[in-house]
């Protein structure tokens, strides 16, 4: 190990640096003087963000058990700010009463889940890519159930950690299918040795396949979901189905594409079914619900799907798209989850019908919570429209009309209850709006960025042509 | 190389205890004995990964290794499971999923 | 391994129990009686069934046993190749239970080694 590998790592190493200082910072500060763990975190992520943007170096350690390019790079960067927004969003909630004695196991296992990723990411062989998997799913199940007095936190817990052992296991029963067929674990060695006529190997795929699913929650393996979404703290549910779900799709792309392109034709006929399945069936429940982090939960399914679209592709252009749709999911989506997250912090109030009238009350939260749902639905003025038009240019490309025909059918079925709340906000009336109050600073600091990055990333081309250029050659 | 049991033997024993884990996994009712069935899945996991490795690519230690990692990390996530079950237990006074239905579609 | 390790790796073995053994033998001040040969010597007579909820106590200090037991896994294909890695390996296991440390004094802040 050189100074050279380390820098290679440096994503990962600083994460578990920050990770073993608020540790021991935890073993050694008194329980009245807590308080300083917060701004600690906070400040030394804010450094392991910086270093994260210096210049990216390509190559690869152990072996080729680790790989790291200048697209990877972008990739961990985009999770970080993610993770940011979400620290800054959290920072009142975490501070209070309740969560005091456990302020540092949030952001110890929170770092340690985005260092899982990080791994996952750079993965260069399933044990790699197994590891980093496992040491994103384990933690987040403890911090769904974090709050303990809470009936519901602690049945998402466990609903969270059963479906994802049992798709970890599907997806290890997959790998080992995998090895008993080419003999090696490595990418680079598998890649030569896949072919559609072994049999076992395209069991060893379904089966691999089908646990990645779990992760992205991919319909026919969504049904974890909504029940995890609605039970974790907000913070929680932002983090798993923005930077969980972030992670999971980039592994997804990276491995169909560099492991799996020999067999495209069969993926793409799977990853074809699964897209219609996973649009028309989160929208269609998203429909019906009330309670706001369902809601969002069964929107997310549905942008999973959207994004399907570009991985079907197979083309440069639809990588970028998706990593292009990924960033934009995460301004749009996080700033959706700040303010419900500040709401439910100030009023406890988490259904689509208490936001009636909210406009009249709390004018700024509910523009910003206007533009958020605008982006997600991908109305014009703002990222998410350029995001879902990149998707469907790239599968449109290679002839998929249909399932373009079809996603934008779906995008029309999502226009109607992206503007159920928005209805709620400015055209209802209520008896018993909810409160005027103020936002604390860090929240609103966290939407101001979201806000920003949503219409910056849609206006400056800038974004698009960077991703598309280090797209170049996977 | 075990004289005289051929691989097939070793997978069909493999194959038989992950269907039943996952057998387990859906049908039981009590938080436990699911933990179990995922437990049965991964060692039959582990069992693939060994025999492959020690039949097909005796030169190699890969499929090994990662049975080692299996088993750790397996710890790892039934630790952080039952500690969530004896959260629940406090919560519900029950282990069995039927009693643990505050959130349905 | 030559055989002339393995036999005295066997005798010593075979020379610490048997130590371990005979010393204990002699040190405790010996008193014989009745109760002594019950199944539970701890004066009052076992009552009830044994198939009761045991104490949540318990569970904490299984599940720590449970993590920092398997952890002895890594160790294995550590002591194989220790010596042609050399300096390198030694450090990276000493990481390794730096980390594990932590995570020890940890529970050990949280009260959880406390037996209540």
């Amino acid at each position: 190990m050189s100074i050279q590998s380390f820098l290679l790592m440096r994503h990962e190493l600083m994460l578990i640096i920050i990770a073993l200082i608020v540790l021991i910072a935890e073993i050694f500060t008194p329980d009245h003087k807590k308080g300083i763990i917060t701004p600690l975190a906070i400040i030394l992520f804010s450094i392991s963000l910086i270093v994260g943007f210096l210049p990216a170096i390509e190559g690869n350690l152990f072996g080729g058990m680790y790989n790291t390019s200048s697209l990877i790079v972008l990739m961990k960067n985009i999770l970080n700010i993610g993770v940011f927004i979400i620290l800054l969003q959290s920072n009142k909630w975490i501070n209070l009463l309740d969560n005091r004695i456990k302020i540092s196991e949030f952001y110890i296992l929170l770092f340690i889940t985005l260092t899982g990723m990080f791994y996952m990411i750079s993965s260069g062989d399933f044990l790699m890519f197994y590891i980093g998997l496992e040491t994103a799913t384990i933690p987040i199940a403890a911090l769904v159930a974090f709050d303990r007095y809470n009936n519901k936190s602690a049945e998402g817990g466990i609903k969270l950690i059963l479906s994802s052992a049992l798709s970890s296991g599907i997806l290890l029963f997959g790998i080992s299918l995998i090895f008993g067929t080419t003999g090696s674990i490595y990418f680079k060695d598998v890649v030569g040795m896949v072919s559609a006529n072994d049999s076992m190997m395209i069991l060893g795929f379904i089966f691999f396949i089908s646990g990645i699913s779990f992760k992205i929650s991919l319909v026919p393996f969504h049904l974890w979901a909504a029940d995890v979404y609605e039970g974790a703290p907000v913070s929680i549910t932002s983090y798993l189905s923005v930077i969980s779900k972030g992670a999971a799709v980039f592994i997804f792309m990276i491995v169909l594409y560099s492991v799996f392109n020999s067999i495209s034709d069969i993926w793409k006929n799977l990853i074809y079914v699964i897209a219609i399945a996973t649009i028309t069936i989160g929208n269609l429940f998203a429909l019906r619900q009330d309670n706001f982090k369902r809601y969002l939960a069964f929107s997310s399914i549905a942008q999973a799907g959207f994004i399907l679209l570009g991985l079907i592709s197979g083309t440069e252009l639809g990588m970028a798209s998706v990593v292009y749709y990924v960033l934009v999911y995460v301004f749009s989506n996080l700033a959706a989850f700040g303010v419900v997250s500040i709401i439910s912090f100030q009023t406890g109030k988490e259904n689509i019908s208490d936001y009636n009238g909210l406009y009249k009350t709390n004018p700024k939260l509910s523009l910003a919570l206007t533009l958020s749902l605008f982006s997600l639905a991908g109305i014009p003025p703002v990222a998410g429209f350029f995001g879902k038009f990149f998707l469907f240019t790239a599968a449109a490309e290679k002839g998929y009309y249909i399932l373009v025909l079809i996603a934008l059918l779906n995008t029309i079925i999502s226009l109607y209850y992206y503007l159920m709340p928005i209805k709620a906000m400015f055209i209802n009336k209520s008896d018993n709006p909810i409160q005027t109050f103020k936002t604390d600073i860090t929240s609103k600091i966290a939407l101001a960025i979201c806000l920003v990055g949503m219409v910056l990333v849609g206006f400056s081309s800038t974004f698009f042509e960077t991703i598309l250029k280090y797209c170049f050659g996977i | 190389m075990i004289q005289g049991i051929p691989i097939q033997h070793f997978l069909i024993v493999s194959t038989l205890m992950f269907f039943i884990g996952v057998y387990g996994f859906l049908v039981r009712k009590n938080l436990i004995t699911i933990l179990m069935s995922i437990e049965l899945i991964l060692n039959a996991v582990c069992i693939n990964f060994v025999v492959f490795n020690k039949y097909l690519f005796p030169e190699s230690l890969q499929g090994y290794v990662f049975t080692i990692f299996v088993i750790a990390i397996a710890a790892a996530e039934a630790a952080v499971a039952i500690a969530i079950i004896i959260n629940l237990y406090r919560r519900y006074n029950s282990i069995n999923i039927e009693n643990i239905n505050t959130m349905k579609y | 391994m030559n055989s002339e390790g393995l036999i005295l790796f066997f005798l010593l073995g075979l020379t610490l129990v048997g130590f371990a053994i005979v010393f204990s033998y002699f040190i405790p001040r010996k008193s014989e009686n009745l109760q002594k040969y019950e199944t539970y010597e701890c004066g009052i007579p076992t009552y009830g069934l044994s198939w009761i909820q045991f104490n949540v106590g318990y569970y904490l200090f299984a599940i720590m046993f449970l993590i920092f037991d398997v952890e002895a896994v890594f160790l294995f294909p550590w002591a194989v190749v220790m010596k042609e890695l050399k300096m390198v390996a030694f450090i990276e296991i000493l990481i390794f239970f730096v980390i594990l440390g932590l995570g020890l004094m940890y529970a050990w802040k949280k009260q959880a080694l406390k037996w209540e």
